[in-house]
């Protein structure tokens, strides 16, 4: 009995399930014409992602079994409206979409939605690494079959890409530029030509396999991070590009941070027992070293590591869980710069000497300033001098 | 409920202000294509028998011209007034509905009357009106004030241009959460905190976008002329009623809305058209004045303000005379376009103009939007960057579908903009990002100018400057040439003059020229001198720079603007240009512009500054805080000193980039730092960065370092002490001696005031010179020699003088030449040692003809130098009063100093130095006598560094130890030697580089020893390939007589772990400006021994300025080093651009960069050309130096944006270099 609801309790829902009646709901809500291949008009894709006012109610002809008759429809990615459009309206052109920006701003999460949306399934997903091959993006072949009856349809292992072209559906491509780049190139051609050869069943009617209309493509890439292969002028010209940007706001990512380390800490049953305080602190340097820019406008010098949301999370959960196993050992305010020095310091030793300089700079004159919080950071900088 | 009840509201407003006949209300913006293609129509609909247009009376007379068909637009209307007022400011383009009207008017005949407030009207000019009056409005949130209607309200730009910045609304207040109705529908409030928001939601995604250009202009195309009208006005309405709800309209707005109402009045009866701004247009209804005033006592106010001077005449006729001079000159669609910082502008003119050419056709504007977006990629292809039609497609596909997505009728500026950063600019922020940006700029700008009609009466810049002049009491035409001297900040006029004068130069306007003052002490003179003259070039640049403003703070300003954009369009500022940029601001007292360079300064100097620009920045804003630049007094002290602390700090970043310094100025500028660091109390920084370059840095620099430390308290000065006294022992070899010199020379440069007070710190040094035995002694001299002579020759005297106190005082006889003296002193001494021996006293030793102290006796006993006489030797002064073997060394020595520089350097006891030696030779022989052999090699070897050639003759090419530092001495001297000469140095450098290469040869070798062998893909030896195997084989395999398939595995794959290594290309990009020598030869040694490895080619690309490819003698180092001219500035860019020509497989080429990074040129461009060659797939690498100790010197900051461009900056020695050629090439 137990085994059953753990094997059925998913870590992670995908979109397509998680917000189903949102979908079907929007589906018949908007019955405008759609795109070739497409399950929602593009403004209801917007709708769907970006989020409506209020609660929308179904147009009287439109009511159906089973279908809720109103439905509020939240914002799923937090940002920019118009991005949400023109991403909608380029995958509406059939044309492939690169979501670029630093790690931890929720690119995945909006090709998730996107392709979710369009096309019902965000499945269709290949994970670039350095280990990608190029039959993950084509094909490849079941070498048992294959030895045994020869070439054939069935020998055939279709990569997410190959069904996403034969479907009509949205492929998703995670982190292209982990993959090297001959093996990114292989989407050049599917890209233009919308077909891929398979020259081993030449003679065949599989020799080819068209693309069905509503096939894109959405690729998710770093261009800054170390470790990234650069993608070639070819492919790049093949996509439009659209620059995700971190968090605008303080206390969006302040809450987001908490939030995150609150689940991690969750997970361990254990409470999370950081001050919120502590927790802007964190966030507030994380921001300013990111940025090169303090809060108050004073010059940072920005390390060459990405400071990324993500790694925020990482040190509030250790905080807390520093604070959760070892309470009353010292104060969790005191673990702070020895966290961020290993964050700073992960690409680049001599980066540290850029906090020692965020420390003689931002620190010291939030500190004058009176700030307590930031008058006891200052006071713990033998932390980072070694 | 409210929301339906205010909707209805809403349209009753709407419909009195749409219905009005008496006055017919035209709500425009300043610039709007929309309005101005449908304006001709309202008007002959209306046929209206008076025109009102919102501009000021004094422009009365010039309407006339205006509108002449001779004149194309743009052009401009001006007012000054009097003394004291900037200049308001009218541009018009086609696309202008004011001008349209005019036009319009004159064209049927219809008499055009300006109604808004006369300038010289004093409400424009009184600052606290605004805010007294605001002031006790309590819920005033700010948010949608100003900012919010500045589109629709056109004011004339009193001075501060910034205040007409875009019309981006205030991005604050809760953003609302938006709907997409499954209709097009424009849903106007749905209880939304402003009517501003709510139009806004409902018109776009955007956050950005006016509400204006949302609602008029781009649902425009296609519209009903009547619809866009209503259109217009409901904006203006909403503008008003939030900016009403919000704390009211400010004051000056309700003056200017009463003088229009009584030009309404005036004209009562008639058919009045008025065309005005939107947010004016509500308080023009006939039944406004009662609803609009009651609070704000405005009838009294208006009394007071606009009563006075010209009471009952408001229609303009009867103005103010001679207090507003007003002119008309032409414009230009750069100067119009909203960034250049001119007041009243619009973004992208030719966009618009195109816009109004469309003429409302939705169409036609996609045709626009396409020409628009074909011409872009066109640019962008030119300036190198792959953009073919299938981008023009997908960027007018974007834009069109955008639209409709939007429910607009066609694309607007912002779809047109968003799709081109989309489809363009990749993602790249940097490289591609600027091209796209560039090219858009040019091809939306445009670069149409405006001509006036033949006839129009001249007006402007000249007449404004010879009125200027003549107040300033200064020359004018015809008037003889003057000179003048200024005190600025004395007297008040001469500050003006002095203002004026920068004004003029600024400009170009040949008028007066400044001569050289040298200030009290070196320092900065506070007086400037001045020769003016009136030329006719005067008169004709005057007219050239007219187009620029209409008096001279207006040129002038646009001048520095239009600097600073060509600036920004080449990739700038650079750090030195955005110093400049706010020196010239500051003279020229353009208040707002020097703020705004003072910000440019406080981010660029800090992001890419070098520690000299640094330091002259520093420099320019002490000025500025101690008010000393007369313009910019003005400016807020916290400020500057805000500023200056953020450059502090950046400039503590640079001291890590100095490790590998070997100039006395470098060690001069950490120490003043370092003074200024310790204000703000020591940084933990540069505390660390100090340590690190004590142990670290050069000799000379570490030395400087340490002694930094010990004045700042970080290290005990005894510690420091016995430090320098190792190094005096340690001195045993000739390297640890050339450290030695570089050691004394960068602690002494730093330490000098301690010298006289002596102190720990320096006890060490002083007893080590003066107890070392002779030879030990006579074997350092010349490098403590050499480490003193940065003393300049008067610190040395004073420094001997401490060190007679310190031996005790005794009074030294050979310091005195008359014999008659001599003889006297002689008399006394044998007196006075009668006398000691009368009484039975011990009477002191004497030693060769000096009487010691005790003290110093005590020391000597070791050798025939005495202290005094060692000092004399060491300090290089007082020669004469060493007597024989000792004077000789002097002689030899000195030949080499001479004097010395700085301080005291003419005088002193010149006539003390033996004569000169009649030769080279004999000098050699000399040395080689006094100090042996190998010493002598040493000073000749520093000769030959102090650009004596024939020094370097001298050294014989097989007994000279080669090194790189002698190489880098002769290859100095060859580029101003004459061939013959050079002829004769050749054995002698190829030789050196000989033994060089050899030496790094078998160290690199190990490290590179895979390259030379490549293994063959198909060799068996690694794993089978099975899928590779299967899919190779599948053409020759066939199916057997049972139907069986059968893989007949023919040939097998196997997986190597190596790549094919061939044919790897390397391109050495080495920086020949000057400080770079070492590295230069080195990067020579190491491409040398690089080119000899058979899988590698290696190209050897040479840069200063400009760049020249030296790969055809990269096998021979020593016609390379001979063909390098080492010196000039530095452009990494066009070495690197140069560079991508020469890859052509990307993946298998490495750049590797040698330079100090202190790069030249804006620094977007080298950042654009790093991340050009990091996105074709090079393998990149920055070598900040590249010599054996790996010690870099270099710009800190520049190479940091580097590292985040893709460009991994390190200090590599050639060892390194070669294990990571070694890394990248092999699997």
């Amino acid at each position: 009995m137990t085994t059953e609801t753990v094997e059925r309790v998913r870590q992670v829902d995908p979109a397509e399930h998680a917000y189903a009646d949102q979908l079907a709901f929007l589906a018949a809500y908007d019955d405008g014409p759609r795109p070739p291949g497409w399950r929602l008009t593009p403004r209801a894709v917007v709708t769907f992602i970006a989020g409506a006012t209020g609660v929308l109610q179904l147009p009287k002809g439109a009511r159906r079994e089973g279908l809720p008759a109103r439905c509020a429809i939240e914002a799923k990615f937090v940002g920019d409206r118009a991005l949400v459009e023109r991403c909608v309206v380029t995958l509406a052109g059939e044309r492939g979409l690169l979501l670029v920006g630093e790690p931890g701003t929720a690119k995945s999460m909006l090709s998730e939605l996107l392709s979710a949306a369009v096309c019902g399934t965000s499945e269709l997903v290949v994970q670039g690494t350095a280990g990608t091959t190029e039959d993950q993006l084509r094909y490849g072949w079941n070498y048992a079959l294959l030895l045994a009856h020869g070439p054939s349809p069935e020998a055939l292992v279709p990569s997410p890409v190959l069904t996403a072209m034969s479907t009509g559906a949205v492929a998703r491509v995670e982190e292209i530029t982990r993959c090297l780049p001959e093996v990114q190139d292989a989407l050049v051609s599917i890209l233009s030509d919308r077909r891929i050869a398979v020259p081993e069943l030449a003679g065949t009617e599989h020799a080819t396999v068209p693309a069905r209309p509503g096939f894109t493509v959405v690729a998710t890439a770093n261009l800054r991070d170390r470790g990234v292969s650069e993608m070639s002028a070819a492919l790049k010209r093949r996509f439009n590009f659209e620059t995700v940007g971190p968090i605008p706001d303080l206390a969006a990512e302040t809450a987001l941070v908490t939030r995150q380390a609150k689940a991690v800490l969750d997970r361990v049953s254990t409470p999370f027992a950081v001050d919120e305080a502590v927790v802007e602190a964190l966030v507030t340097a994380f921001r300013d070293l990111r940025a090169g820019r303090s809060v108050e406008g004073w010059d940072v010098e920005r390390p060459s590591t990405v400071m990324s949301t993500a790694e925020a999370v990482a040190v509030a959960s250790s905080i807390g869980l520093a604070a959760a196993y070892f309470p009353g050992d010292r104060d969790v305010l005191s673990l702070l710069p020895g966290h961020l020095l290993g964050v700073v310091r992960k690409d680049d030793p001599a980066d540290g000497a850029k906090l020692l300089g965020y420390w003689d700079g931002a620190v010291r004159r939030r500190a004058q300033g009176g700030a307590r919080l930031w008058r006891q950071l200052w006071e713990l900088r033998d932390v980072i001098t070694d | 409920m409210s929301s339906r009840t205010e909707r209805t509201e809403v349209n009753a407003v709407l419909d009195t202000l749409y219905g009005c006949e008496r006055p017919y209300l035209v709500g425009i913006r300043h610039h709007s294509p929309a309005l101005s293609v449908v304006l001709p129509d309202l008007l002959a609909k209306y046929q209206p028998e008076m025109l009102l247009v919102e501009l000021p009376a004094e422009f009365t007379d010039w309407l006339g011209w205006l509108a002449d068909p001779g004149t194309t637009a743009p052009v401009a209307l001006a007012g000054v007034v009097a003394e004291g007022g900037g200049p308001a400011f009218y541009p018009f383009a086609d696309f202008s509905p004011e001008l349209v009207a005019i036009r319009w008017a004159v064209a049927h005949g219809v008499p055009v009357v300006p109604c808004d407030l006369p300038l010289a009207d004093p409400a424009w000019r009184d600052p606290h009106a605004d805010a007294a009056w605001r002031a006790p409005a309590p819920q005033a949130p700010l948010d949608h004030g100003p900012a919010q209607k500045a589109p629709l309200d056109h004011r004339p730009a009193q001075r501060a241009p910034l205040d007409h910045r875009p019309a981006q609304e205030a991005p604050s207040g809760p953003e609302p959460a938006r709907e997409a109705p499954p209709s097009r529908r424009l849903t106007l409030t749905q209880g939304l905190p402003t009517l501003a928001q709510g139009l806004k939601a409902a018109a776009s995604g955007r956050a950005d976008e006016d509400m204006w250009d949302r609602t008029v202009e781009a649902r425009a195309p296609g519209a009903d002329t009547e619809a866009i009208r209503r259109a217009a006005l409901l904006v203006g309405w909403a503008l008003r009623h939030d900016t009403e709800r919000a704390g009211g309209v400010s004051r000056i707005d309700l003056c200017r809305e009463a003088w229009m109402r009584r030009c309404l009045a005036e004209a009562a009866g008639k058919r009045v058209a008025a065309v005005v701004g939107a947010f004016h247009a509500p308080a023009l209804l006939p039944s406004a004045p009662d609803t609009d005033t009651p609070a704000t006592g405005a009838p009294d106010t208006d009394a007071r303000n606009t009563g006075a001077p010209n009471t009952g005449a408001p229609n303009g006729r009867v103005r103010p005379a001679g207090t507003v001079v007003t002119s008309l000159v032409p414009y230009t669609f750069e100067l119009l376009d909203e960034r250049s910082g001119y007041p009243a502008g619009i973004r992208d003119p030719q966009w618009q103009q195109a816009v109004l050419r469309a003429a409302g056709d939705p169409l036609a504007i996609e045709a626009a939007a396409t020409e628009s977006v074909v011409q872009i990629c066109a640019r962008v292809r030119a300036a190198g960057h792959p953009a073919g039609p299938a981008e023009a497609r997908e960027a007018v596909r974007l834009a069109s579908d955008l639209a409709r997505l939007r429910g607009l009728p066609a694309p607007g500026r912002g779809e047109l903009v968003e799709a081109l950063q989309t489809v363009l600019a990749q993602g790249e922020v940097m490289g591609r990002g600027r091209a796209v940006a560039a090219a858009m700029e040019r091809a939306l700008v445009g670069d149409r100018r405006g001509t006036l009609a033949p006839g129009t009466p001249r007006s402007g810049l000249g007449p404004a400057v010879r009125d200027l002049l003549a107040a300033l009491r200064l020359p004018g035409p015809g008037g003889p040439e003057k000179e003048v001297r200024l005190d600025p900040l004395r007297s008040d006029l001469d500050r003006r003059r002095e203002v004026a004068l920068h004004r003029l130069t600024v400009c170009d306007i040949p008028y007066g020229e400044a001569t050289e003052v040298v200030g009290l002490g070196g320092g900065d003179a506070l007086t400037s001198r001045w020769r003016l003259r009136w030329t006719p070039g005067t008169e004709a640049m005057l007219d050239v720079a007219g187009v620029r403003g209409v008096v001279l703070a207006q040129a002038a300003e646009g001048m520095l603007r239009e600097r600073r954009r060509r600036e920004a369009a080449a990739g700038g500022p650079t750090a030195s240009e955005a110093v400049e940029g706010l020196r010239a601001a500051a003279v020229c007292g353009l208040a707002v512009l020097t703020t705004e360079r003072l910000a440019e300064v406080a981010t660029l100097v800090p992001a890419s500054g070098t520690l000299s620009e640094t330091i002259g920045a520093l420099a320019l804003l002490d000025r500025l805080r101690l008010g000393h630049i007369a313009g910019a007094s003005g400016l807020p002290k916290t400020e500057v000193s805000a500023v200056a602390e953020v450059l502090e700090a950046a400039a503590v970043r640079q001291v890590d980039g100095l490790a590998g310094s070997e100039d006395v100025a470098d060690a001069h500028a950490l120490a003043a730092l370092a003074q200024r660091a310790e204000g703000t109390g020591v940084g933990l920084r540069l505390s660390a960065a100090l340590d690190r370059l004590t142990t670290g840095g050069t000799p000379m620099i570490g030395a400087a370092a340490g002694v930094v430390r010990m004045l700042l308290g970080l290290d005990e000065p005894a510690a420091l002490g016995s430090r320098l006294a190792s190094w005096v022992d340690t001195a045993t070899t000739p390297d640890a001696r050339r450290a030695l010199r570089g050691r004394l020379t960068g602690a002494l440069a730093v330490a000098e005031p301690l010298l006289h007070t002596g102190g720990e710190a320096l006890t060490g040094l002083l007893e080590r010179v003066e107890s070392l035995a002779d030879d030990e002694f006579l074997a350092r001299l010349p490098a403590l020699r050499g480490g003193f002579h940065v003393l300049s020759p008067a610190a040395r005297g004073r420094l001997l003088e401490v060190v007679h106190e310190r031996l005790g005082g005794g009074y030294d006889v050979g310091a005195v030449d008359d014999p008659d003296l001599l003889l006297a002193r002689l008399l006394a001494d044998r007196a006075g040692l009668d006398a000691l021996s009368r009484h039975r006293l011990p009477a002191p030793s004497t030693t060769d003809g000096h009487p010691p102290t005790v003290d110093a006796a005590a020391r000597t006993v070791s050798g025939q130098l005495s202290a005094a006489d060692r000092w004399r030797l060491v300090l290089g002064r007082e020669s004469r009063c060493l007597a024989g073997a000792a004077r000789r060394y002097a002689t030899a020595l000195d030949e080499l100093y001479g004097t010395g520089q700085g301080e005291g350097c003419r005088d002193g006891d010149a006539a003390g130095r033996g004569p000169a030696f009649p030769s080279v030779r004999e000098w050699a022989r000399e040395l080689e006598e006094l100090f042996g052999s190998g010493v002598r090699e040493e000073v000749l070897a520093s000769a030959a560094e102090s650009g004596r050639a024939d020094a370097a003759l001298l050294l014989e090419p097989h007994s000279v130890r080669p090194s790189v530092e002698l190489l880098q001495s002769v290859l100095s001297l060859a580029g101003g030697m004459p061939e013959s000469t050079v002829a004769r140095l050749r054995p002698l450098v190829a030789r050196i580089i000989e033994e060089l290469t050899r030496e790094l040869a078998v160290r690199l070798r190990p490290a590179l020893s895979g390259l030379t062998t490549p293994r063959p893909t198909y060799r068996p030896g690694g794993p089978l390939d099975l899928s590779r195997t299967v899919r190779r084989n599948l053409a020759v395999s066939r199916f057997d007589d049972d139907g069986r398939f059968v893989l007949v595995p023919a040939t097998p794959v196997f997986r190597t772990r190596a790549r094919r290594g061939v044919d790897w290309r390397l391109v050495l990009v080495v920086d020949v400006s000057g400080s770079m020598e070492a590295s230069v030869i080195w990067s020579a040694l190491t491409s040398a021994v690089l080119a000899g490895v058979p899988a590698l080619t290696t190209h050897f690309v040479a840069f200063s300025t400009e760049v020249v490819d030296l790969t055809d003698r990269v096998h021979d180092p020593l016609s390379l080093l001979l063909e390098v001219q080492v010196g000039g500035g530095t452009h990494i860019a066009a070495g690197l651009r140069y560079a991508r020509g020469l890859v052509t497989v990307p993946a298998r080429t490495l750049v590797v960069v040698v330079s100090d990074f202190e790069e030249g040129y804006p620094l977007a461009g080298l950042l654009g050309e790093v991340r050009a060659l990091k996105e074709s797939g090079c393998t990149l690498l920055g070598c900040a130096s590249l010599d054996d100790d790996a010690r870099p010197r270099y710009c800190v900051s520049t190479a940091g944006q580097l590292v985040a461009a893709g460009m991994p900056v390190a200090a590599l020695s050639p060892m390194e270099l070669a294990r990571w050629v070694g890394e990248q090439v092999k699997p």
